[in-house]
This record gives C-alpha cells, sequence and structure tokens, in this order.
C-alpha cells in the first residue's frame, strides 16, 4: 500500500518524508528542491506503506517536467492514502490543489504544515470546520519540530475515500468547475474558517528578506556572502583543514603507518608500488579523497546547507534575472547554476524547473562548462589563495566572462524560448542546526561513496598506465598541447586524464603538483582555468545524457572539451605576452 | 435585427475577418450568412463603408472609423463584463454583441477610463484606442492601472491579468495571483517583488505589466 506527499512547493513534504520513515532525503528552504520521487518505508498499526516524497505542485495541471512527476504518481493504484502537505500560512494556495484532490476520489487527509509560523503572524484556522465543510480529515503539524506527526500517523491510518464536493459545488452545473469558481468557493470556505487576528508588524526575516533583494543593499550582501564563502572554504578550510589533514594527520601518522607495514610486511616491490608509490592506492587516492578534498567539501557544504536553509538562494534570482536575460534565460536559472557549485550532476536534475527545452540545454552546457562543483572549487580557491585574493578575483572574472559569451552566444543558436521569470519567495528563516549537520552528513556521506570508487579507478588506471608506459606515451602525444600550446609540465598530463573521471580529481593533482612546487604562478592560472572549464566528471556526462539525450549531452562534452584548450591557451599566452614584452605581471 | 445593428455586425465581421488577414469577399459573405443569415454586401457597399476591388473586400475612409468604433464598444463591453461584473465567458460572448449597439461615446469613454484604457479584449485581441485613451496618456489618473504603476508599499486589488500565454497565468493564479486578490507592491528594481496573501513572488516587469489592479487606499 502507498502513501503519496503531495503540495505546493516549499511547503516541508520532504520533511514530512523523513518525520514518516526515518529516512533523510535533502530539506532546503526553497522550491525546487525535491525535482524527483523518493520512496520510504513506514509503519503506522503494524502495516508497512511505502512513502513517496514528491516534487511541488501548484495544480495538477502540469506545466513543467517536475510537476509531472508528482501526477503521473497519483494515476497510480494501489494508494493508500495521499497526503496533501500545505503551508498553514497560504491557506487559500493549498486549498486550489485540494480541491483537485477531492475530485480525483482519492482517500486524502490534509496536514497543515508550519503552523507555528501561521500562529506567529496571527493567522487562526478553524481546523474542525474545515475538517467538515470539506469531508477529509485535518492535521496541523510542525514537521521539523515533530509536533503533529503521531496524530499525522492516526489520521492515515483511520482515512476514508473522500467525499464528493457536491455540497461546496452546489449551485454549478456539472461541467468541470472552473478555476475562477473554483476560487469563489476557496473565499467562501476561508471567510468561514479562517482568523486574522493581530495586524502584522514587519518582522525580522522580512526586513532581511528585504534587503537581500533591494538593488541598494542586495549586491553588497551577495558580495559578503561570496566573501565568506572565500574565507572559510578557501582560506580556512583548504588551507588550515588541509595542512592539517594532509601534513600533519597523512604525512604524520596514517601515511607512514602504512609505508611502514607495508615496506615489513609486503616485499613484492609492485604490489608496494600499487598501494604506496607516485600513483599508489593510499599515497594517492586516499590521500587526495581524505586530505585534499575532504576538508574542502565538508566545509563547502556546511556553507552551502547554511544558505539553502536561510531561503537566500531563490533571492539571488531577483538580482541576477537581468543578467540571465542576456544569455537567453531567466532569473530562475540562479538555481540550477548555484546548486551546480555543490555538484553538477545534481543540479543538472534540477534544471527540470525551468520551463523550456532551450533554457534546459543552455543551463545543462553552462553548468558542464563553467561552474565547478565543490570539491573542485574548493581547491581552486586554496590554490589561488596562496598567491592573492586578486588571482582569485581574476579568475572568477575569466569564468563569468565564459559564461556570458558562451551563453549569449549559445542562445542565439538554439532554438526555443526564454519563459517568463516568475519566482516565488520563500521567508527568510534561521537555519535549524540539527539538519545542517544531518544534510552535511548525508551529503559527505554520498560524496565518499560516489567520488571515492572512481578515485581508485583513477588511479589504478594511471598505474597501470605508468607501468605499460602508456602514461609516457600520452604524454608525449599531448605534448603539444599541454607543454607547448598550454606551457604546462608533461606531469600535468596525469591530472588531466584523471579529470576525465572526476574534475576534482584531476584538480587535487594540479592542487599537490603546485605545493610541490612544481607550477609557476601562470601555470597555476592556466591550468586552472582549463580544468574549470574541462569536461564533466562521468557522472554529470551520464545524467546530462539521461536528461537531454545522448546526442546533445556528446555534442557539449565535444564543445566543453576543445573549449577548455583553446581558452587556457590564450590566456596563458596573453599572460605571458604582458610579462614578457610588456612586463606587466597580471599576477 | 435592425438594419443599422446589421450593418454594423456586418462592418465588425469585416474588421475581425481583417485581423486575420482574410479580405476575400467569398468568404467573408459566408461569414455573414453564418452570423445573421444575410448577404450584406450590397447594403455595406451602398452605404458607401465599403470597396469591393477583384474580389477584395476593403474598408473605405467613411467605413474604417465606424467599423472600429463598433469593434472598440464590443471588447470594451467585453472586459467590463469579464473583469468587472463577473460574468461567466460564454455569457460575455452573447451579451457583448447586444451591448456594443447601445452605447453612447460618452459610456463608452467612460467604461475604457474605468477600465485603465485596455489594450486588449478577454480572448486576446486588440481594442483599438480612442480619443480618451490619447488624452489619458499619463495625464489623468486612471482607476484600473498596472500594478507596475502602484507606488512601493501600496495595495492593489487585481481587477484583472491580461491572458498573454496560458501556462503563465495559470502559474500566477495558483500563486494566488487572481481577480479580486488584494496585491501589495514591495519593489520594482531589480526585478519585481509583490506579496499576495503571506507569499511573495518576483516577476519581471513584463509580467508585471499585465497585472491589472485597482489603488486600495
Amino acid at each position: 500500500m502507498n502513501i503519496i506527499l503531495v503540495g505546493n512547493a516549499n511547503v516541508g513534504k520532504s520533511v514530512i518524508f523523513n518525520a514518516l520513515t526515518r529516512r533523510y532525503v535533502t530539506v532546503s528552504n526553497y522550491p525546487g528542491t525535491t525535482v524527483d520521487i523518493s520512496k520510504g518505508i513506514t509503519k503506522i498499526n503494524d502495516n508497512n506503506f511505502t512513502v513517496y516524497d514528491t516534487p511541488g505542485i501548484n495544480s495538477l495541471v502540469v506545466h513543467s517536467e517536475d510537476e509531472k512527476v508528482t501526477r503521473d504518481i497519483l494515476s497510480k493504484s494501489d494508494i493508500a492514502c495521499v497526503v496533501q502537505v500545505a503551508d498553514s500560512k497560504s491557506l487559500k494556495r493549498s486549498l486550489v490543489l485540494t480541491l483537485e484532490l477531492i475530485e480525483l476520489g482519492l482517500p486524502l487527509v490534509l496536514n497543515l504544515n508550519m503552523s507555528d509560523e501561521a500562529r506567529e503572524r496571527g493567522i487562526s484556522i478553524d481546523v474542525k470546520k474545515l475538517s467538515q465543510k470539506l469531508g477529509i480529515e485535518i492535521v496541523e503539524t510542525v514537521a521539523v519540530t515533530g509536533e503533529g506527526i503521531p496524530k499525522l500517523r492516526e489520521a492515515i491510518s483511520k482515512v476514508k475515500a473522500a467525499l464528493s464536493l457536491n455540497a461546496l459545488y452546489a449551485g454549478s452545473s456539472d461541467e468541470i468547475i472552473s478555476l475562477r469558481k473554483k476560487n469563489q468557493i476557496i473565499e467562501k470556505l476561508l471567510r468561514d474558517v479562517l482568523r486574522i487576528s493581530k495586524p502584522k508588524a514587519k518582522s525580522a526575516s522580512e526586513f532581511i528578506g528585504a534587503l537581500t533583494v533591494s538593488p541598494v543593499s542586495g549586491i553588497p550582501i551577495l558580495i559578503a556572502v561570496l566573501l565568506v564563502m572565500y574565507l572559510f572554504v578557501g582560506r580556512f578550510a583548504a588551507v588550515w583543514g588541509v595542512d592539517f589533514f594532509e601534513h600533519t594527520l597523512f604525512g604524520g601518522y596514517i601515511n607512514p603507518f602504512f609505508s611502514n607495514i607495508i615496506n615489513k610486511f609486503i616485499p613484492i616491490p609492485i604490489v608496494k608500488d600499487f598501494l604506496m608509490g607516485e600513483y599508489g592506492i593510499i599515497s594517492m587516492a586516499v590521500t587526495y579523497a581524505f586530505a585534499i578534498i575532504f576538508p574542502i567539501v565538508t566545509a563547502f557544504f556546511l556553507f552551502f546547507g547554511i544558505l539553502e536553509d536561510s531561503g537566500y538562494l531563490p533571492r539571488l534570482s531577483v538580482l541576477s534575472d537581468k543578467v540571465f536575460r542576456v544569455i537567453g534565460l531567466n532569473g530562475r536559472a540562479i538555481l540550477p547554476m548555484v546548486l551546480g557549485l555543490g555538484c553538477g550532476t545534481m543540479a543538472t536534475l534540477t534544471s527540470r524547473i525551468l520551463e523550456t527545452k532551450k533554457e534546459r540545454i543552455l543551463v545543462s552546457l553552462i553548468l558542464t562548462l563553467a561552474i565547478p562543483c565543490s570539491a573542485q572549487l574548493g581547491v581552486i580557491m586554496a590554490m589561488l589563495s596562496q598567491f592573492s585574493l586578486k588571482a582569485f578575483l581574476l579568475w572568477f572574472s575569466t569564468i563569468l566572462l565564459v559564461i556570458v559569451t558562451i551563453g549569449f552566444l549559445a542562445s542565439r543558436l538554439v532554438p526555443g524560448k526564454r519563459s517568463p521569470f516568475i519566482q516565488e519567495l520563500p521567508p527568510m528563516r534561521f537555519p535549524q542546526i540539527a539538519n545542517i549537520i544531518v544534510k552535511t552528513g548525508a551529503r559527505l556521506k554520498w560524496y565518499l561513496k560516489e567520488a571515492v570508487p572512481l578515485f581508485v579507478l583513477g588511479t589504478f588506471v594511471l598505474f597501470v598506465s605508468d607501468k605499460i608506459g602508456l602514461l609516457s606515451l600520452i604524454e608525449r602525444a599531448l605534448s603539444p598541447f599541454i607543454v607547448v600550446w598550454l606551457h604546462l609540465p608533461k606531469e600535468t598530463t596525469a591530472a588531466f586524464i584523471i579529470g576525465f573521471l572526476r574534475r576534482d580529481y584531476g584538480a587535487a593533482g594540479l592542487y599537490a603538483l603546485a605545493r610541490a612546487g612544481a607550477l609557476d604562478k601562470i601555470q597555476i592560472f592556466v591550468s586552472l582555468i582549463v580544468i574549470t572549464l574541462f569536461v564533466p566528471c562521468i557522472a554529470q556526462f551520464f545524467v546530462t545524457v539521461k536528461e537531454r539525450g545522448l546526442k546533445v549531452a556528446l555534442m557539449i562534452a565535444g564543445f566543453v572539451f576543445l573549449f577548455a584548450f583553446l581558452a587556457g591557451g590564450l590566456i596563458n599566452h596573453l599572460l605571458r605576452y604582458l610579462i614578457l614584452v610588456k612586463g606587466i605581471a597580471v599576477l | 435585427m435592425e438594419y443599422n445593428q446589421k450593418i454594423e455586425e456586418a462592418l465588425s465581421i469585416i474588421w475581425e475577418e481583417r485581423e486575420k488577414k482574410i479580405y476575400d469577399k467569398g468568404a467573408i459573405i459566408k461569414r455573414f450568412l453564418e452570423s445573421m443569415s444575410e448577404d450584406l454586401s450590397g447594403a455595406l457597399l451602398n452605404e458607401g463603408y465599403v470597396a469591393i476591388e477583384k474580389d477584395t473586400v476593403k474598408l473605405t475612409d467613411k467605413g474604417e472609423p465606424k467599423a472600429r468604433d463598433i469593434i472598440r464598444r464590443q471588447r470594451l463591453a467585453e472586459r467590463l463584463l469579464m473583469d468587472v461584473l463577473e460574468v461567466g465567458r460564454k455569457e460575455v460572448d452573447s451579451s457583448a454583441c447586444a451591448i456594443e449597439h447601445i452605447l453612447s461615446k460618452e459610456v463608452e469613454e467612460s467604461i475604457c477610463t474605468l477600465l485603465g484604457h485596455p489594450k486588449e479584449c478577454p480572448h486576446g485581441l486588440s481594442i483599438p484606442a480612442g480619443a480618451c485613451c490619447e488624452k489619458a496618456k499619463g495625464l489623468i489618473e486612471s482607476i484600473v492601472i498596472p500594478l507596475t504603476r502602484l507606488k512601493i508599499a501600496e495595495t492593489g486589488k487585481i481587477v484583472y491579468v491580461l491572458t498573454r500565454g496560458h501556462p503563465q497565468l495559470h502559474r500566477l493564479m495558483s500563486f494566488g495571483i487572481v481577480p479580486g486578490a488584494r496585491i501589495k507592491l514591495h519593489q520594482t528594481q531589480p526585478s519585481v517583488i509583490i506579496q499576495v496573501e503571506e507569499t511573495q513572488v518576483a516577476l519581471e516587469e513584463e509580467i508585471a505589466k499585465e497585472i491589472y489592479v485597482k489603488k486600495i487606499s
């Protein structure tokens, strides 16, 4: 038997899901966090139910792909109960969907979530009366604290098929009731059940929310947020954290410990090499994954989680809408882009929230080309922060320029239309520490599960290529590109090869070279531009194939590959020209 | 139907066909027969409202303003019935047809002003501008104005939302942006931000301009 959670966007379906199933799916404070169905099991009165968490919808009339996912699951057979999760503050909006769900004739429970926020704003709902009028069970909850969840379980166990709406629709002909008519019915219902008591004063949350989107204070706040991120991820985690992990922990204890054991017990040189050599599983894969990238992504996920839960991210769409218009998109595209800073694979899925095919292709292209994922971004910040903030800003502007130029050109080439910008802004909230920690933990676990096997695989490929002489062959074959065109040492070839598997692994390889003093400033900068623009990691490529089709994905990957080397080379020659001929050291 | 009404009806048919880029005499006569079961091309020719060249029907200098007036009255009537009186679509079509013939110039202008000099009828066809629209350009504060003309922190009641694309309209409706809803303007730059009930929505200006409100003081 199935329980389906449905509701408007950003009302807390995923929190309810987590509470019912004791599983964890990502929860954030913006519409569009859930783009796909999640499944979990819950036990109510000794009966097992499968619970489905769904992307938010405003109506059963479908306009975008994430909404279609939800509607399709409602046509599933064997539905024990549909739970409509609703924001108590916006009862009117929720009821539009409630009426549509009742029309479907499925057993329905209405869950009025966030009832604490509604109370704070002086909104009180006569639940008993509303329940009578609609003929369905209604439960109030505050899902983040667990308040009301037992009652919700009880209501689910007792649910009956919804009554017909004849009483409500009395007086209308029996054709399909128009939206306008429904709105009138809802207005009438609300007059009976809704009381708004005190005139509301502007709360701190509203005040801060207004500051973040106003043109005067919005931009400085954005710059401040970026700066804090740079300091926290790029300086604190990437410099101090990596230093501690790499030198103290791995350099001081773990690696010596393993080399000791290996030296003592494994006398076979090739196995020794395989574990601790230049391309060794422990000395390279494990060290890169845990010593270099782990502290950086931890810091990034923490910071990002706070941003997500505060409700700040969708506000960026207000500031960026005009810029996105230049590249054939609207402000809503900022969400997949910013999520891409977390993980390009997830972000490519999130592009479903955009309405037109053109917009989704453009976003997939930009995500593949120019948006570095968390681990990669952290490594890049760490490398650049070693010389100056200026270098970081220069890298940032170069990437921004690439996004705007390529986006502009691509928007002319890709047929189709831009959809108008309409975006709901959730209220700003103080993030819940517990959720941030759980979310960061879940993401780290996912990161380790996804990245470490690929790191090991990549290292294995390098190890074998090195041993059979393939690596030096490739290094020689690519040397016109790497050594002549990009002016990089041939050792960086290995970093680019593993970059095919994961870009962050490639970046970590460059980082290790830079820390060993094998790269000068220009080489660091150029190699970072190339690895930023470089091909998507394997996981992102497969998701792009799934979402956009093989042809589009191949075209994107092919273009990005060529463009990365072209741009890297041009910048290399420009920087060298400036310093040699004009005597200007940009970096 | 009396003679005058028939002539007016016939002129409005020619105008509507012209909007669809149809000028062919045969097609137009067919439409006359469908809606009034009578061919009025002869009468229109006699009155000097139309000229027919090589099977192509054209409005004359005398017919053009008359047709324009009747179309304007018809579409204003539709807007009035639909947006202010909230009559259903079906009744709008039948009643508007009757009203258009009895509206005086004066009444027509007051309706136009009341509605804020709308540019499109509920079907999305353009309403020809009248003298009052020209005068009103920026001068007189009309009662129904586009959302973007509210001042920041002012509240308005939505009178109608121009129906350009169905998906957009639906999206707006699902946020509660429907006729009758109270809407508060928070800011206009870099994007328009409004609040309906407890929901804050950011919109691009082009969409916000299509939401017409009546200011609430």
